[in-house]
């Protein structure tokens, strides 16, 4: 609700901090169906914050975004950059006492943010390398010397040794459109 | 001999080919043999790519899976991320249909077909387990024990958790890779929070450097103050974070740390009187001399 | 059997159960298309069949038509076929001449937003039902005797309770226990909340009450070994175990006068065996010979055979009283009884299977029960409080809440365990009373205060300086070097991790029922629900009852109770079952499988099959032939669909009756 004041600082001041209902009804479903686990039965106990070793170096609470799917707060969970600091550790998923997996909710929101365009940079390119290459972290020239003094050829038996096949990995990424979207998000940041 | 399709993926042959060098020669004296996995791929990264989209993570891990059912061979693999990646897909498309017949509507895009006829392992596991391999064979297989050294195990994540997709029972405070480690000679030590992460999953080393840097510098704190002559790890990646990390965390942060890291196949190709050129040492960020000494 | 046949006329009534069942089924509709069936001579609705007027209209139709049978449509027949039946007789027919269609459990609730189907199969639950009324026969229910004798197994609060409510009604009540004394839970608690009574102190009069109860049979160190009989005429088998340790009235029997155990303990100062004692959870020594507690009922001294040396000692030390037989065996006993009421209670989930919070790992992680006997001033410590790593007080001390319990892991309980947040609250508060400048700090999720004057224990404790902290315990990690523990979860109300360094944790451990306790439940055949507890009648209005007529349920052995609960559960359980033994007969449903003795090869078959030993074989007029004793057989049909001759007849449910109901299933119906 815009209040009509004159001072843009005071309208931001006092925006409505209320929420009033879900921003997206569906993201709840959504956000089950891409994790394939029951977001809607957590209970708020707070076990997978409290095994988070993100927790306690930053305000990323994962509880929070579990609370996002369940009450389907979408923007809130997509666009709160904290999304990324899960390293997918697991531990909150093992513990949970409802039985959830809490990193795949985080994995899923992920998923979804990039439908909209949000997404870090550095997972962009790990796309392009392996669109490219076949690998996340490939071959390298210092490596390459190293692979062959310890009897090792150059090129290791993968996509670096049988080019060939990359066109069918290709393949697959373009059937889901991921590079064609990153290769976009990446040139619509450069400017 | 136990024949297996060996996945290698990223890190391993690209950052630390002495993990693939020792991995394949250390197996051959248990028993095991690794056959390459031709064309294999990224498994792809379950953080790093998965986050992007997951349908995608599924068919290119199928993919990888496929050329092993085409060689008729179960996957074997050294690294946490790859096991999750390639065992945890294979898990899954073979007991959801749903999930299976989408990945095949791709695959068939490229003359391939999941079957779900092979079984994934890492290779920690098969060295663990008595039917394939077993702790008292690693034992006689060692001709340098590594007497005199103290060994601080890092599982990794994706290797155990989340337990309830994986063979493993115990994920709070295993004991098993301490028992392979013993077997060396060594002498594996207990850390405050053992289980915690190495900080680099996610994408987040990607991310936000500094925030894994700052998770992996808590881990060289717990695993310093109990006298550790050395990190171990079954996971190229956590080995990156570990190894490289420290030279990261001394441009960053300022503090320096000089803790050897070693993946397990370099300390059992080590025990089994590998030389330190074999194994690519040199490539480490951070010197193994201090740990090579002390085995001399 | 033989009666005379006349042409079936049958009334049909469907209930409207208010919307229940007509707010998803055209019930007019479903009225007119049972007229059609054959045989149907009236049929009519109401809006509640089960009420005065409804049952009246079924009175009134039996009267006015000449009806042979009796169809009513609505719930389902657990509910109200008692009613109907006798609806039925007092319209001058015999009660079986009654059938019932569901079209409300199995019909309308399940197909709430489907009114044409819900309606299409209310017509066919009726013609079936008309089809087996039209078969239907009188039959007379047959009566029994009740032993006047009760059986309690299992004593705690509970079973103490439920026998001295069957003693003080006049019945003679065996009260049987597997430990050496009576007591269980209770007698290891401290104190009780939410009124900080003494708990041995307020069961200390009950069980020595039953100790010396004229009508009560006390039995300790005895279990169950065998179950024969029904309700009215259990025959059960008892296993004494072999105590080592004769009574005085035991010795007076064997000749040994002014002989037997007096309690003196003389041989316990000379047993030279020492083992963890159970009662104290290991955290006290025991010897070979013992007693369970300082207040045990009876005071008879217990040898534990699996330790015991046989050095003989104790044997020397008793001297001429000569109470101790080291070469005693277990005896056997078979008592008759008419009602049994199980009160077998629980034991503590092993936490230690919950790897987070490492009990058993560490030191200083202790349950809530080891809490108890450290707090309690018979306690190994004298209630003391002490970490067990170094015997230190500890000043801060975490309690983990829902610690196994709420947990759909697969590892823990899903259910809550009812008393814990209670239990915890009282500790924190005697943890505050005896230790000044101390801090506990509860970990919750919600704290579930629900009983009598608990919510105001609440405040109390939170006044007297406990910390709450909303968030459940993800895991505890300990200093190597103090010992010390760190307890990790988030502060879910400011949102913030939090790591809590405290000197002792005391997990509210969950609970589950007595280990090795399900071959008895079957003995006595009661189910256990999903979670492993017994199962009761009905949920709400038979919670002591069991599927088992004449067993009946008390505390926690049905489901997680705290003190008074269990109590009251135990005082309706004895009431319950003093029922059928004041009554002196009961009646049994008159289900029983008959031989048709000219079809009857005497195969013998049968006799093996049936799970409830009810069939024999006889010899009647120079053959073989089966005899079925009607009080045991339970009507289950495992006999009558196997006889290879068909010669055996199950009333109420016989194949002609049953062919009927598929026929009319199969070939009638509308389109």
């Amino acid at each position: 609700m815009a209040k009509g004041y004159n001072d843009p600082a005071m309208e931001t001041r006092f925006q409505d901090r209320y929420y009033h209902s879900a921003d997206n009804p569906e993201f709840t479903k959504e956000v089950e169906r891409i994790s394939r686990t029951i977001a809607h039965m957590c209970f708020q106990c707070g076990t997978c914050t409290g095994s988070c070793p993100s927790a306690p170096r930053s305000s990323y609470r994962i509880r929070k975004f579990v609370r996002r799917a369940v009450m389907g707060l979408e923007r809130e969970a997509l666009t709160d950059p904290d999304l990324w600091l899960c390293t997918t550790c697991y531990s909150c998923t093992d513990r949970c006492p409802r039985g959830i997996a809490p990193t795949d909710i985080i994995m899923a929101m992920r998923n979804l943010a990039f439908k909209w365009d949000i997404i870090p940079r550095n997972f962009l390119k790990t796309v392009q390398l392996i669109y490219t290459t076949g690998h996340g972290v490939p071959n390298n020239d210092v490596n390459r010397a190293a692979r062959v003094k310890l009897g090792l050829e150059a090129e290791p038996e993968t996509t670096h040794k049988y080019p060939e096949y990359i066109p069918g990995i290709q393949k697959i990424i373009d059937h889901y459109k991921m590079k064609e979207n990153a290769d976009r998000i990446l040139a619509e940041g450069e400017h | 001999m136990h024949e297996y399709a060996f996945f290698l993926g990223c890190i391993a042959p690209n950052r630390y080919p002495g993990c693939e060098a020792a991995a394949i020669k250390t197996s051959r004296k248990l028993g095991i043999e690794l056959l390459p996995l031709k064309g294999a791929s990224c498994c792809p990264a379950p953080g790093a790519f998965g986050a992007v989209d997951l349908n995608v993570w599924y068919a290119m891990a199928a993919r990888n899976i496929v050329l092993a059912e085409q060689m008729n061979k179960d996957i074997t693999l050294i690294c946490n991320g790859c096991y999750k990646s390639i065992y945890e897909v294979n898990e899954r498309l073979k007991e959801n249909d749903d999930l299976r017949d989408g990945v095949n509507e791709v695959l068939a895009e490229i003359d391939m077909e999941f079957k779900g006829s092979i079984d994934v392992y890492h290779l920690a596991e098969l060295y663990y387990d008595p039917k394939i391999c077993g702790v008292d064979k690693i034992r006689d297989s060692v001709t340098r024990p590594l007497t005199g050294t103290k060994i601080a195990v890092h599982y990794g994540c994706h290797l155990l958790k989340p337990i309830k997709e994986r063979r493993f029972t115990d994920s709070e405070n295993p004991m098993w890779i301490e028992e392979l480690v013993d077997a060396l000679g060594a002498e594996s030590v207990q850390y405050r929070n053992k289980m915690q992460c190495c900080g680099a999953g996610g994408g987040v080393r990607g991310f936000d450097l500094a925030h894994s840097l700052d998770i992996t510098n808590e881990k060289l704190i717990n695993v310093t103050e109990v006298g550790a002559d050395a990190i171990t790890e079954v996971c190229p990646f956590c080995q990156l974070q570990y190894d490289r990390g420290q030279i990261e965390i001394k441009e960053k942060f300022g503090i320096e740390w000089a803790l050897p890291v070693l993946h397990y196949n370099e300390l059992l190709g080590l025990a089994q009187g590998m030389t330190p050129q074999e194994l690519a040492l040199d490539l480490h960020g951070i010197d193994c001399k201090p740990f090579l000494d002390k085995i001399r | 059997m033989a009666e005379e046949k006349k042409q079936p006329r049958i009334g049909v009534f469907v209930c409207h159960c208010g919307t229940n069942i007509a707010g998803s089924i055209d019930v007019k509709a479903v009225q007119e298309y049972a007229r059609t069936l054959p045989g149907v001579i009236v049929a009519d609705d109401y809006q509640y069949m089960c009420s005065t007027p409804g049952q009246t209209k079924i009175d009134n139709a039996i009267k006015e038509n000449d009806l042979t049978g009796v169809v009513v449509a609505a719930c389902s027949p657990r509910l109200h076929e008692p009613t109907f039946r006798t609806a039925t007789k007092e319209g001058g027919l015999n009660p079986f001449r009654f059938e019932m269609a569901n079209i409300r459990e199995q019909d309308a609730w399940v197909h709430m937003h489907d009114n044409a189907g819900a309606t299409a199969k209310a017509k066919d639950a009726i013609r079936i039902a008309v089809a087996k009324a039209a078969l239907l026969e009188d039959l007379y229910p047959k009566s029994v005797p009740v032993e006047h004798a009760a059986m309690v197994v299992g004593a705690g609060v509970g079973g103490i309770q439920a026998a001295l409510d069957l003693a003080n009604a006049g019945i003679k009540t065996y009260l049987i226990d597997k430990l050496p004394t009576v007591g269980g839970r209770m007698s290891q608690l401290d104190k009780t909340f939410p009124t900080l009574d003494c708990s041995q102190c307020i069961l200390t009069p009950k069980m020595v009450d039953v100790g010396r109860h004229p009508n009560i049979d006390l039995r300790t160190y005895t279990e169950v070994e065998a179950v024969e009989g029904y309700i009215g005429n259990f025959d059960i088998t008892l296993r004494k175990k072999a105590r080592g340790v004769l009574t005085p009235t035991e010795a007076t029997e064997k000749g040994i006068v002014g002989g037997g155990c007096n309690g003196c303990g003389d041989c316990d100062a000379v047993c030279p065996v020492i083992k963890p004692n159970p009662f104290e959870l290991g955290m006290k020594p025991r010897k070979a010979i013992y007693i369970y507690h300082p207040q045990v009922t009876p005071l008879i001294y217990t040898v534990d055979f699996d330790s015991c040396i046989k050095c003989g000692l104790c044997v020397e030390a008793c001297g001429e009283k000569k109470a101790i037989d080291l070469d005693m065996a277990d005896a056997f006993e078979t008592v008759k009884v008419g009602t049994v009421i199980l009160a077998t209670g629980y034991d503590i989930f092993p936490i230690e299977k919950k790897r987070e919070w490492g009990y058993k790992q560490f030191d200083n992680v202790i349950t809530s029960l080891e809490f108890e006997r450290l707090i309690c001033a018979s306690g190994p410590t004298g209630g003391h409080l002490i970490r067990p790593s170094d015997g230190q007080t500890p000043k801060k001390v975490a309690f983990v809440l829902c610690a196994g319990s709420r947990d759909n892991t697969g590892v823990g309980k899903p259910y809550c365990s009812r008393f814990c947040c209670m239990y915890s609250l009282k500790h924190a508060h005697q943890m505050m009373e005896k230790i000044p400048g101390c801090q506990p700090y509860i970990f919750y999720m919600d704290i579930r205060s629900f009983g009598k004057q608990y919510e105001e224990f609440y405040y109390r404790i939170q006044d007297e300086g406990a910390k709450f902290i909303r968030g459940r315990v993800a895991n505890i990690l300990e200093d190597a070097k103090t010992k010390d523990l760190h307890v990790y979860a988030e502060d879910t109300l400011l949102g913030q991790p939090v790591d809590l360094t405290v000197d002792l944790v005391v997990l509210a451990a969950a609970i589950e029922p007595t280990q090795g306790i399900d071959p008895v439940r079957k003995m006595f055949g009661v189910s256990c629900s999903q979670d492993g507890w017994m199962l009761e009648a009905h949920p709400k209005l038979n919670p002591c009852g069991t599927t088992t007529a004449g067993v009946f349920l008390a505390g926690v052995c049905q489901g997680p109770k705290d003190i008074p609960d269990t109590v009251a559960q135990a005082e309706g359980a004895a009431s319950a079952a003093s029922i059928p033994i004041h009554m002196g007969k009961v009646e049994l449903e008159p289900y029983f499988a008959q031989c048709i003795e000219e079809k009857c090869a005497g195969c013998g078959m049968c006799v093996n099959l049936c799970p409830y030993s009810a069939l024999a074989l006889v010899e009647k007029d120079g053959k073989q032939v089966m005899q079925v004793t009607e009080a045991k057989c339970k009507g289950c049909g495992t006999c009558g669909g196997f006889c290879p001759g068909g010669a055996i007849y199950m009333q109420h449910f016989t194949t002609p009756q049953i062919v009927a109901q598929i026929d009319a299933f199969l070939l009638g119906g509308e389109e």
